[in-house]
């Protein structure tokens, strides 16, 4: 692999590179704002510059600049050389390349920040950026002086509407052009541009439009400070009160990666980010990926219940003995479920067609949906493959129905709420339901356990692309929630089976070892 | 050396001089474009203009020639084109109009052989959106040209189809910046882009393409018609590949006030006096802006310091630089830029702090605003200056004022950021005393002049 030197450090890079994306590669951090790696550089903000040291025999461009020779109050000549943005440099073999080494670096760091801050509100306090914010971090490595300029700032709109999610704050503005290009190269609707000149440019949507679709989050997300926050997250938390987990959206197929925020003070989620993982969303969600971590809360089966009436998950269990006494085997069917985890449905696999010994076996979830070539799958759930994996031969929901109506199936038991199509006719079977979402199986079952959701659970998907992916815990269980797997561990036992696991990594075991196509997934789970 | 001429001006000032009946009368019309496309190809074309020594007119003085060899030399699947920047939006810069408005034929001409040239088979004169009569003499100039067939699909029978359009500009002046002039020409916003890539491989809509100074292609059809060595020679400079004659123009305070043709090479002195007449009420010179608002002002008191007898200054060494014809080659020696060579003369008595704050509120008012040392830092200058003149500046703030430019010098995407600092710093670095005047209260903008008699 061919390699330039960064403060004498060496870096492999791959043909193309920048020299800031081959440093990135490496751990090594050039500040920058307007540079994203998912976007193209226009390299407007200017804080990425370095020396490149001239090829011996080569003349470097210097530039004529003033000094001021406090002493006499006389300016000197003096002579800089020309930086370059190491967004827009490409990398090159031999190339010499200082960064934090360079005094001259080190002072237009130094000025772009300054400037940067020169008309900015500075109110760090009401911003919900504040505490992730690159002008914040970057005063604080670069900068590191008072404000010079004691005048009013410029001042701008402030409060903008940009549409149903999005709102803009052109004082806090960098003027990066992130979101301009995310919404042009991205999500392909090039509804953002720039008006006005000089310090007085800001954002804006084009006439006659407003900043919708499906993407409309993600320009907040690639804002580098506070210009765009979202309706949804607005003075909603202080970030340092956050932690965060590495999680997997379960709003489609697609398996998106992100980063579940929560506070653990309340034991509650605030929001959805995108994990970046080149090969499953890149560094993108859609709008509803990004919204569904209010689904860790929402339509949630938080308690037992029996006929509809709340039990405690003892009496769920005693209800479902008797529901099942005495039922023949061949009577018996599983419905396995397509949004929850690869654990929950191995659980449920083993009590139906091990335990119980049951030939029907059929699978759940929500029905499909919008689509686009983004990002969005029409499959709305998180793991149909998974179930895939497990139960090759399992049936669609409406094999079921047709099932119980002839009367081959009698007693059911269901994982997760969702049906794709109407499932009144389950009326007529015995149907227990493990779930963590109200659904239509909850409210025709006679005995519903609540189970945890992705959120408070660790679980294992399969994405439309047959990535085997993990998402980690973030909330402690809610109400009386328990795993759904050892939900189906309990009822095994309250059936009068011996369950044979008891521990998630009992599971884990038995759930194929990872084969070579998962590589990439563990990877991404390194990360 | 003062020498006048007339190779671009000959029309100027006769008759309906725009008309395509006087451009036959005096200059035969259209004669060279037909001689070239009919006997030469275009890389005999090329060959033959990098002779004339031809710098670029709008202020960067790349020799045209060379421009014109990095043009891909087989026009591949993405068609050529030939952009004229005459936007001309340089405060105190007036010569292109005079063109477009008296002799728009030779633009037209030029584009013709430039366009064949090149390999394009179609140019964009983009015009300041402000000169409608230059737009309208154009558009008059097209149609006269294509109902003779000069231009369209087979100009003088030759299988090269030309076509000229007018673009107008939407009225700002980074759009003279060649890449900002070209996402214009696109419909987009007037942003310059990142070089490379370079105009000529990925010019106007992403193809090839050439963006030439209108001066520099209404002299095209001129140097051809004389022969481009000859033409060279006209120049006083031309062993120093600067050749060929151009407009000078002169203002600020002289008493005739204009556009000339000369031989390139007159001096400053030449200009002011010989041309402009003299400075207003015979006062004594400040400084001069050598030509278009971003090229540091020279004092009559600097002097050529160039004892090495190598070195092409030499000949002038010791002499005022008032006294050093006026060349691409010789202003970058005298540590500024010839520019567009249309001079303005300031006159004592005129207040540098204020020339500064004027200067500065032009460029904080024109920065296009998409990089941040050029965005924040034009404005903060002009912010400064205009507190200084106020009397509400401290000295810290005065003493902030080079380090702004120096963060603006270099770090920027195009040379609109040196365009702001380097006038900044010349005015600094001449005239500190003025300065720091207004910090100790001694001037004040009452007292302040950017105007002399008889019209303060
Ligand atoms: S709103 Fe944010 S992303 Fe958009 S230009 Fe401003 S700082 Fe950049
Ligand atoms: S230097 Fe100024 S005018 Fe040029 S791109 Fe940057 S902001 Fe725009
Ligand atoms: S990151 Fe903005 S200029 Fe390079």
């Amino acid at each position: 692999m061919p390699t330039f030197k960064l403060d004498g450090k060496t870096i492999p890079f791959e043909p193309g590179d920048s020299i800031i994306k081959a440093a990135e590669r490496q751990g090594v951090e050039i500040p920058h704002y307007c540079w994203h790696p998912g976007l193209s550089s226009p390299a407007n903000c200017r804080m990425c510059l370095v020396e490149l040291v001239p090829k011996p025999g080569q003349r470097p461009m210097m530039l004529d600049v003033l000094e001021l020779d406090e002493a006499t109050g006389q300016y000197r000549p003096a002579q800089k050389p020309k930086l370059q943005p190491a967004c827009y440099t490409p990398a090159a073999e031999g190339l010499e390349v200082l960064s934090d080494t360079s005094p001259h670096v080190t002072q237009a760091r130094h000025d772009v920040q300054e400037r940067l801050l020169l008309n900015h509100p500075v109110d760090c306090p009401i911003c919900d950026q504040s505490g992730e914010c690159k002008l914040q971090d970057y005063w604080l490595e670069h900068d590191k002086s008072g404000k010079r300029m004691r005048d009013e700032p410029v001042h701008k709109s402030k409060g903008v509407e940009f549409g149903p999610t999005i709102v803009y704050d052109g004082e806090r503005c960098v003027m990066c052009t992130r979101c301009i290009r995310f919404m042009a190269e991205v999500a392909k609707d090039p509804v953002l541009d720039m008006r006005e000149r000089g310090n007085l440019n800001e954002i804006t949507v084009g006439p006659g439009r407003q900043l919708d679709g499906h993407y409309t989050f993600m320009t907040e997300h690639v804002c580098p400070v506070g210009a765009l926050t979202t309706k949804d997250f607005r003075f909603k938390a202080r970030v340092w009160f956050l932690r965060t987990a590495a999680s997997l959206c379960q709003g489609c197929a697609t398996g998106c990666n992100a980063h579940l925020d929560y506070d653990p003070r309340y034991n509650k989620a605030y929001r959805f980010r995108p994990r970046d993982n080149e090969q499953v969303n890149k560094y993108w969600m859609c709008d509803e990926g990004m919204l569904s971590y209010r689904e860790a809360h929402d339509g949630r089966v938080l308690e037992a219940s029996v006929r509809g009436k709340p039990a405690s998950v003892s009496e769920a269990l005693a209800a479902a003995k008797d529901l099942f006494a005495g039922v023949a085997k061949e009577s018996v069917a599983i419905v396995l479920g397509a949004q929850h985890s690869l654990e929950d449905n191995w659980a449920l696999r083993e009590l139906g067609t091990v335990l119980m010994d049951s030939r029907h076996v059929y699978v759940s979830g929500r029905p499909d949906g919008y689509e686009d070539t983004i990002l969005v799958h029409r499959d709305k759930n998180s793991n149909t493959q998974g179930v895939k994996t497990l139960a090759p031969g399992a049936r669609p929901l409406s094999a079921l129905l047709g099932d119980v109506a002839s009367g081959a199936v009698t007693h059911v038991i269901a994982l997760g709420g969702a049906a794709p199509v109407d499932a009144g006719d389950l009326e007529d079977a015995k149907l227990v339901v493990v779930a963590a979402h109200e659904g239509p199986l909850t409210k025709l079952a006679t005995v519903v356990l609540p189970a945890t959701s992705w959120a408070e659970h660790a679980g294992t998907y399969v994405n439309a692309r047959g990535l085997k992916q993990v998402a980690e815990a973030a909330l402690e269980p809610l109400g009386s929630s328990r795993t759904a797997w050892s939900l189906v561990a309990a009822l095994a036992s309250a059936l009068g089976y011996q369950p044979s696991w008891s521990k998630l990594r009992q599971i884990r075991a038995q759930l194929t070892a990872p084969t070579a196509a998962d590589a990439p997934a563990a990877a991404a789970l390194a990360e | 050396m003062l020498k006048r001429t007339d190779y671009l001006t000959r029309t100027y000032g006769k008759p309906e001089g725009w008309k395509l009946a006087a451009y036959e009368r005096e200059y035969g019309g259209y004669q060279v474009a037909k001689r070239l496309l009919t006997t030469m190809s275009r890389e005999q074309v090329v060959d033959e203009a990098k002779k004339a020594n031809i710098r670029g007119r709008g202020g960067a003085g790349f020799p045209m020639g060379v421009k014109w060899s990095f043009m891909p030399k087989v026009v591949g699947a993405k068609p050529h084109y030939l952009v004229v920047n005459a936007d001309e939006g340089e405060p105190g810069t007036h010569k292109d109009r005079t063109l477009m408005e008296l002799n728009p034929h030779a633009v037209v001409e030029g584009c013709i052989i430039a366009c064949y040239a090149i390999g394009a088979h179609v140019a964009y004169i983009y015009v300041r959106d402000e000169l409608h009569l230059s737009k309208t003499r154009l558009w008059g100039a097209i149609s006269e040209a294509k109902a003779r067939g000069f231009l369209g699909k087979a100009p003088f029978g030759k299988d090269w189809e030309v076509e000229v359009y007018v673009h107008s500009g939407a009225g700002a002046y980074i759009c003279g910046e060649e890449t900002s002039m070209l996402n214009s020409i696109e419909g987009r916003r007037g942003e310059p882009r990142m070089k490379p890539p370079f105009p000529a491989n990925a010019g106007a809509f992403g193809c090839p393409t050439t963006v030439n100074n209108l001066e520099t292609i209404a002299s095209v059809p001129a140097a051809f018609g004389l022969g481009c060595d000859e033409w060279s020679k006209l120049s006083a400079l031309h062993t120093i590949g600067d050749g060929g004659v151009r407009l000078y123009g002169i203002n600020g305070h002289v008493k005739k006030p204009g556009v000339v043709e000369l031989a390139v090479g007159p001096t400053f002195n030449e200009l002011i006096h010989d041309i402009g007449g003299g400075v207003l009420g015979d006062k004594a010179i400040m400084c001069v802006i050598p030509g278009g608002s971003s090229t540091p002002v020279l004092r009559p008191s600097e002097t050529v310091n160039a004892p090495d007898p190598k070195s092409p200054m030499h000949p002038h060494h010791g002499k005022s630089v008032f006294d050093v014809p006026l060349g691409v080659e010789t202003m970058r020696q005298c540590g500024t830029m010839l520019g567009t060579c249309c001079v303005t003369v300031i006159a004592e008595g005129t207040d540098p702090v204020w020339c500064m704050q004027n200067l500065m509120q032009f460029y904080g008012h024109e920065s296009c605003g998409q990089c941040t040392p050029c965005r924040e830092g034009s404005a903060w200058l002009h912010l400064v200056c205009t507190k200084l003149l106020d009397g509400e500046a401290t000295k810290e703030e005065l003493d902030s004022l080079h380090d702004i430019a120096n963060g603006i010098m270099g770090n920027t995407i195009c040379a609109f950021g040196e365009g702001t600092a380097m006038p900044a710093l010349a005015f600094l670095q001449k005239f500190r005393p003025e300065f720091e005047a207004y910090v100790k209260g001694a001037r004040k903008r009452a007292d302040a002049k950017l105007t002399v008699e008889p019209w303060s």
